[in-house]
């Protein structure tokens, strides 16, 4: 199978940020950067899926500036046959100029299938593989957690808010990669060298014009520190009581 | 004076929370904008007409029913379709969709079938001469990002309990509509809907997990902590790898640098440390409870709330008043 | 020259031919392995030899076996001497040893009598043993007794024929100059009124036999694990398990060179040539698996295994990579063949010792605590072996236990094996009152010492309470101390004992950078495995400091009386202090914390358990363990912390972070509320505040 796979360059989720002068950016000081979580559980995915039913192809997908290549040859690394990057100065904000931009690339590729995690972990807006579905006339699975490929058919299962549907449709189809996929594998050092000779091609992103656009960056107001509540049963109450209005856990 | 379009989530022949909150916020977004009208659209199964009068509660002028025996389950493609063709016609301002599981899968197709763009999952909106300013958490929540939408109609997806659905009683009159595309055509189709409860929730997938380490002090009382979990209805039980090595527990149950790694949106720990093997395994969950009869155990450290004390006294007590919190709703 | 003599020169060169002939092959064998250069230190390698092969220093570690082998040995050497004047004698009638000076043939001569019958004792009390006795270490592993027992049987047929020969020759020539042999000539004494012609056919006879079976001998040796009598001395030579260098040290990988397509190892001929020099030269002895706490806690590695399994391996397929397909090729040399023989050679050639022989699980098990290595009395390095087949399966494959991705990846995002947050590894000593490096840099000043806290003092709850203590205890002495704080990352030691160099060599060549950034000179850590790897592994990648480890650094400041002690006399407590694999059999340092516990209670009882120093057990944090789940047999630290609850101490003493972990929870586990202190708590519970 042809499998296309698009991923994000993202920032690692454990630091604590800080905003850039600009307030509109976090600081990019000392950050370290990943493929979004997702999109890694995409391109395994993707890579189990062919690994298992014989000849096919995956190439991964990511738009934004040269840095992005980090993450291609990474998805590369894992075992992915080639990669494009659609180059861009920064990755826009609007998900539909980013949509259109790479449902372009996407169009004449022939592919059977076309991957997104299930949501960019910085952004995390989840619009983009549904508007490129939308884009290019196939059926979309969003945030799948469990999925089959048979027979020209796939079949997968959606997690809702205590619930979950199974859903079936026929490729070509655009799939965004939920939790309860594969994690990405680690790259071997053989697939690293590897990754070094497969092609990378460079080419323009064809970007529209923003109508979502970043005015700020904040952070959120300071998480109280932990607290102890109180002793014994008798805290119980108070324990509660803050569960439901404060953390709104309850 | 503009009207505004809410999308209001029912799931099996029922209204949703959402529903109520992204109709209240249309509401709100109406009136800031000067007194349009807000439309919900409703639909399901043919019987869905009858709850129309519910969402007018909380400000709808109109509700747009579309009642089908193709769209029981949410069919998506046809869904997108017809509120989308819907909310060209009406030629609205806004278009508001929950940033649930089924509005933040909806919501892109609509906005990109109109060729307008969105934003998604926001908390806070405020209308700025054309444009539309939201809040938007980003960075796994340790970030706030302020964005402008502009262009018509804006479409956004609100974050479930992000605003509280406000009463604003109005007679919603009822407009019957169709599906724009055939359900029956539909290239992706809901073969089968499970919903919760029978099944035992997996810790992976589990909203609460209860776990319990050695400071319960046998596997028999285990038994409170399942209490708790049932109390909570969403709840998984967990444990530290002290007990599941005494067999207290299945090593499956195991959380941990070595077991399971899991991010909920509550855990309660119970009668455990906090090594840092375990630790490893739960700090992302987003908000912790510690229950420990030594203060200076250091999972307090990683806990937003801790209570010293005997766990296996405060446990029966714990799981009354969740309980009652729960039927509190 | 008679014809007999004649004959025998025949015999004599077809056997060495043969016998040269094999070692030929087994030496060809040898050239399919990878390069490594074990050349230098040649005065110190020859120390090795002398003490660890001839003066069997390891051996000797065995207080049953060591002796009875050491005579053997000894024995052996001795009468090679003999053996060679014999050998000699039955070619030219004219040679012996006569020519030499008289008072050193009579004590030659005598020297022979002595340990032939000294060796005849040891061989029947190692007969004794292996057939009555049955010490566990000699059985498993898939190993059979019979080369052994043909072996032993052999060299008591030598040591009988041997007098048989001595004691004829006397009966007819009770002058001869042999006389200096006191039991052979006690022997020829009853026999002397024999016929002579009797006697000069026995004589011949047993001189054949004798003959016969050191060439008989000679020639089995390439067949058998008895080839370690050749190849030990050349592989103690070349072990650098005594030094050379620094002990434990892993070999270097160069992840930059051109072309280079195999990381690690997966079969023999991706390994070193000293890697099948070992297979060559293990006797099967068992002391490692003994020692090993995997295979003690029930887990299927055994040391011993992997060794063999190398040599089989090698035997079945050096030949066909060499072009040999005959079927004496098949058969292998050394004893140990499995039923290869049965298989095809493609088949073979398809093969691997990787996962054919050696699995995953076995590798996995491993914690790197050298007990193993410390064991071998011919040299032998394990470690090389199972390091290389980990780099293998990461470096190549990416296979590991699926609980080690997070590890990794968090050392390679984080700069920790935990996902914790790099920017708060210094929280510890917030309201200390401690400088990081960067801070004093910039007030243009310089410490005595950097403070390496490691990953565990940064990030551990537990071991926080360590970094506190030992800050105190500097603070108290008045030394000048920084903290790298935020710029410190992971030494790296799990990534690169786990196999994943690669990752290694980013972390170490990043903490390199800020060492000589900061111009570090002295750096005190409490952690072993940042001793251990920054002090004797960064070398490799350039980096060169003082590394001292915490217990060496405060025993210092004690006996230069710099720790201001409360005048209280403290507790008096029981302690049983637990040895760092990577402390003591990595680096020596065995005095140093019981010293420091001693110096810092004048009260203490220290407390030995069984298992101590240089054979002290691992905790079973070495290695990566670590990050690992430990799902066979029973638990490493609760076997450890039973023998040290054993001792009856009522405080156990760690210099390791790791330990701590490990030996706390298996006291815990226990059910016991004995205390696990480290050193400078002990020391730092004492200061004058
Ligand atoms: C290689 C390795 C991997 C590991 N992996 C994991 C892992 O994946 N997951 C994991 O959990 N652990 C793991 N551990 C074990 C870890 O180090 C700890 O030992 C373990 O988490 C401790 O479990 P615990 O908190 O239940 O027990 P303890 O540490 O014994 O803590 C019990 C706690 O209960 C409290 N308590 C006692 N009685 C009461 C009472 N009546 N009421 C209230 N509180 C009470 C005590 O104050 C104490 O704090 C691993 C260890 C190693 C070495
Ligand atoms: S290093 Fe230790 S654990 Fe590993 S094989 Fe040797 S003795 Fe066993
Ligand atoms: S490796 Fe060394 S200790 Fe182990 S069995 Fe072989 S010779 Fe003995």
């Amino acid at each position: 199978m042809k499998i296309a796979v698009c991923i994000k360059r993202v920032p690692d989720m454990e630091t604590r940020f800080k905003i850039a002068a600009s307030g509109t950016a976090v600081d990019e000081a000392g950050l370290k950067y990943d493929m979004s979580d997702f999109d890694g559980y995409a391109v395994e995915t993707a890579l189990q899926l062919n690994e298992k039913q014989g000849p096919g192809e995956t190439v991964v997908i990511s738009l934004g500036p040269d840095v992005v290549q980090e993450q291609l040859r990474k998805a590369l690394s894992m075992g992915a046959d080639r990669a494009v990057q659609l180059k861009a100065e920064r990755v826009p904000t609007d998900g539909l100029v980013i949509a259109r931009a790479l449902a372009a690339e996407l169009k004449g590729g022939a592919y059977d299938l076309i991957f997104f995690g299930r949501q960019a972990v910085d952004s995390a807006n989840a619009t983009v593989g549904p508007m490129v579905a939308e884009l290019l006339g196939l059926p979309c699975a969003t945030a799948v957690s469990t999925l089959d490929i048979a027979n020209g058919r796939g079949t997968a299962r959606r997690d809702l808010e205590g619930a979950a549907e199974i859903v079936e449709f026929a490729l070509p189809a655009v799939v965004t990669i939920d939790e309860g996929m594969p994690r990405a594998r680690y790259p071997s050092l053989k697939g690293i060298m590897a990754a070094k000779k497969k092609p990378l091609e460079v080419k323009p992103a064809q970007l529209g014009e923003e109508r979502l656009t970043l005015e700020k960056m904040e952070l959120p107001p300071e998480r109280a520190a932990g607290r102890i509540v109180g002793e014994g049963p008798g805290a119980v109450a108070e324990l509660v009581r803050l569960l439901h209005t404060e953390a709104k856990v309850l | 004076m503009a009207n505004t379009f809410a999308f209001a989530e029912s799931r099996g022949g029922a209204l949703r929370r959402v529903a109520f909150e992204a109709v209240s916020a249309a509401r709100a977004l109406a009136d800031a904008s000067g007194g349009g009208e807000v439309h919900a659209m409703l639909v399901g199964a043919p019987g869905i007409a009858s709850l129309a009068g519910e969402l007018g509660k909380y400000g709808a002028d109109m509700v747009i029913v579309v009642e089908h025996a193709g769209l029981a389950n949410a069919n998506v493609e046809a869904l997108a379709a017809t509120a989308a063709a819907r909310i060209k016609a009406g030629g609205y301002r806004a278009a508001i969709f929950s940033a649930s599981a089924q509005g933040r899968d909806l919501a892109p197709r609509v906005a990109a079938q109109l060729g307008v763009s969105m934003a998604a999952d926001v908390t806070a909106f405020e209308l700025a001469g054309d444009a539309l300013v939201v809040k938007h958490p980003a960075y796994a929540g340790k970030v706030i990002a302020t964005l402008k939408l502009t262009g018509s109609p804006a479409i956004v997806t609100l974050r479930p309990g992000a605003r509280a659905a406000v009463e604003a009683v109005r007679e919603a009159r009822v407009e019957s509509a169709q599906p724009t595309s055939d359900p029956g055509a539909s290239k992706l189709v809901v073969k089968e809907m499970i919903v919760g409860g029978g099944t035992k929730l997996d810790i992976g997938d589990a909203p609460v997990i209860v776990s319990g380490g050695r400071g319960l002090k046998s596997a028999e009382n285990f038994k409170l902590v399942e209490d708790l979990a049932a109390a909570f209805g969403n709840a998984a039980v967990g444990a530290t790898r002290a007990v599941t090595d005494d067999g207290w527990r299945p090593h499956s149950d195991q959380i941990g640098q070595t077991g399971r790694q899991v991010s909920p949106e509550l855990y309660v720990a119970l009668g455990i440390s906090g090594a840092i093997q375990h630790i490893a395994g739960m700090r992302n969950s987003r908000t912790i409870v510690a229950i420990n009869k030594d203060k200076e155990a250091p999972i307090f450290k990683v806990a937003d709330y801790g209570i010293v004390g005997d766990v296996i006294e405060i446990l029966p007590v714990l799981t009354a008043a969740v309980k009652e919190a729960r039927a509190k709703g | 020259m008679r014809t007999e003599n004649a004959v025998f020169l025949l015999v004599l060169l077809l056997a060495a031919g043969f016998f040269s002939y094999n070692v030929q092959r087994l030496l060809s064998y040898l050239s399919i392995a990878q390069p490594d250069d074990r050349s230098g230190h040649p005065l110190v390698r020859l120390k090795n030899v002398i003490t660890v092969a001839f003066l069997q220093k390891k051996i000797l570690r065995d207080p049953v076996a060591g002796p009875m082998h050491a005579l053997i040995f000894w024995g052996f050497v001795v009468l090679t001497v003999g053996t060679i004047e014999l050998l000699l004698n039955g070619s030219f009638p004219a040679f012996s040893y006569a020519f030499l000076p008289s008072q050193l043939y009579t004590f030659y001569s005598i020297s022979q009598d002595v340990f032939g019958a000294l060796v005849l004792g040891a061989i029947a009390f190692a007969f004794y043993r292996r057939l009555v006795l049955h010490p566990e270490r000699l059985e498993g592993d898939g190993l059979e007794h019979s080369d052994a027992l043909l072996i032993l049987g052999a060299i008591a047929g030598l040591m009988v024929t041997m007098f048989a020969v001595n004691a004829f020759g006397l009966a007819l020539e009770p002058d001869s100059i042999t006389r200096a042999k006191p039991l052979s000539l006690a022997l020829s004494i009853p026999l002397r009124n024999l016929p002579t012609g009797l006697l000069t056919g026995a004589h011949a006879v047993f001189w054949w036999m004798h003959a016969l079976l050191v060439l008989a001998f000679l020639n089995y040796l390439p067949y058998s694990k008895h080839l370690h009598i050749v190849s030990s001395i050349p592989n103690v030579y070349f072990s650098n398990s005594q030094g050379p260098g620094p002990k434990g040290v892993i070999r270097f990988l160069d992840l930059e060179a051109e072309n280079v397509e195999q990381f690690g190892a997966a079969d023999v001929d991706q390994m070193t040539w000293k890697d099948l020099l070992d297979g060559y030269t293990c006797t099967e002895c068992g002391r490692c698996t003994s020692v090993c706490p995997a295979h003690l806690t029930g887990k299927v590695l055994s040391p011993r295994k992997i060794i063999i399994d190398t040599r089989r391996r090698l035997m079945e397929k050096a030949p066909l990579m060499l072009g040999d397909y005959s079927e004496v090729a098949h058969h292998a040399l050394v004893h140990g063949e499995g039923d290869e023989g049965s298989m095809s050679a493609t088949a073979i050639l398809e093969h691997r010792l990787l996962d054919n022989f050696i699995t995953e699980e076995e590798l996995w098990q491993c914690t790197t605590c050298r007990a193993c290595i410390q064991e071998c009395p011919v040299g032998i390095e394990h470690l090389d072996h199972i390091v290389d087949m980990r780099r293998n399966l990461v470096l190549m494959e990416s296979r590991f236990p699926p609980e080690v991705l997070p590890t990794f990846e968090s050392m390679e995002r984080n700069g920790s094996p935990w996902a914790f947050r790099p920017d708060d590894r210094a929280k510890w000593a917030d309201g200390l009152d401690i400088p990081t490096m960067a801070e004093l840099t910039e007030r243009g000043e310089s410490p005595e010492i950097l403070f390496w806290v490691g990953c565990m003092g940064s990030f551990d709850d537990r071991s926080k309470k360590i970094s506190v203590a030992f800050a105190r205890i500097l603070q108290a002495a008045g030394v000048p101390f920084a903290i790298l704080g935020q710029e410190e990352t992971c030494n790296g030691d799990p990534a690169r004992r786990m196999g994943n160099e690669y990752l290694y060599q980013t972390l170490a060549k990043q903490n390199i950078e800020t060492l000589t950034r900061c111009d570090v000179k002295t750096i005190v850590t409490f952690c072993p495995h940042c001793f251990h790897q920054i002090g004797n592994e960064y070398p490799q990648l350039g980096g060169n400091y003082e590394v001292i480890h915490h217990s060496t650094y405060i025993e210092r400041l004690l006996e230069a009386g710099r720790v201001p002690f409360d005048t209280d006399a403290g507790k008096t407590l029981t302690m049983a202090y637990h040895d760092s694999c990577y402390l003591g059999r990595y680096n020596d340092v065995y005095d140093a914390p019981r010293e420091t516990l001693r110096r810092a209670l004048p009260i203490v009882t220290m407390v030995e358990p069984e298992r101590t120093r240089d054979r002290g057990m691992c905790c079973g944090a070495g290695g990566g363990r670590m990050f690992m789940e430990e799902t066979q047999g029973k638990r490493i630290n609760i076997e450890r912390a039973e023998q040290l609850l054993a001792t009856g101490a009522d405080t156990l003493a760690v210099a390791c972070p790791f330990c701590m972990t490990m030996i706390s929870d298996g006291v815990k586990a226990k059910g016991s509320d004995v205390p696990v202190l480290d050193i400078s708590e002990v020391v730092a519970s004492r200061l004058r505040v």
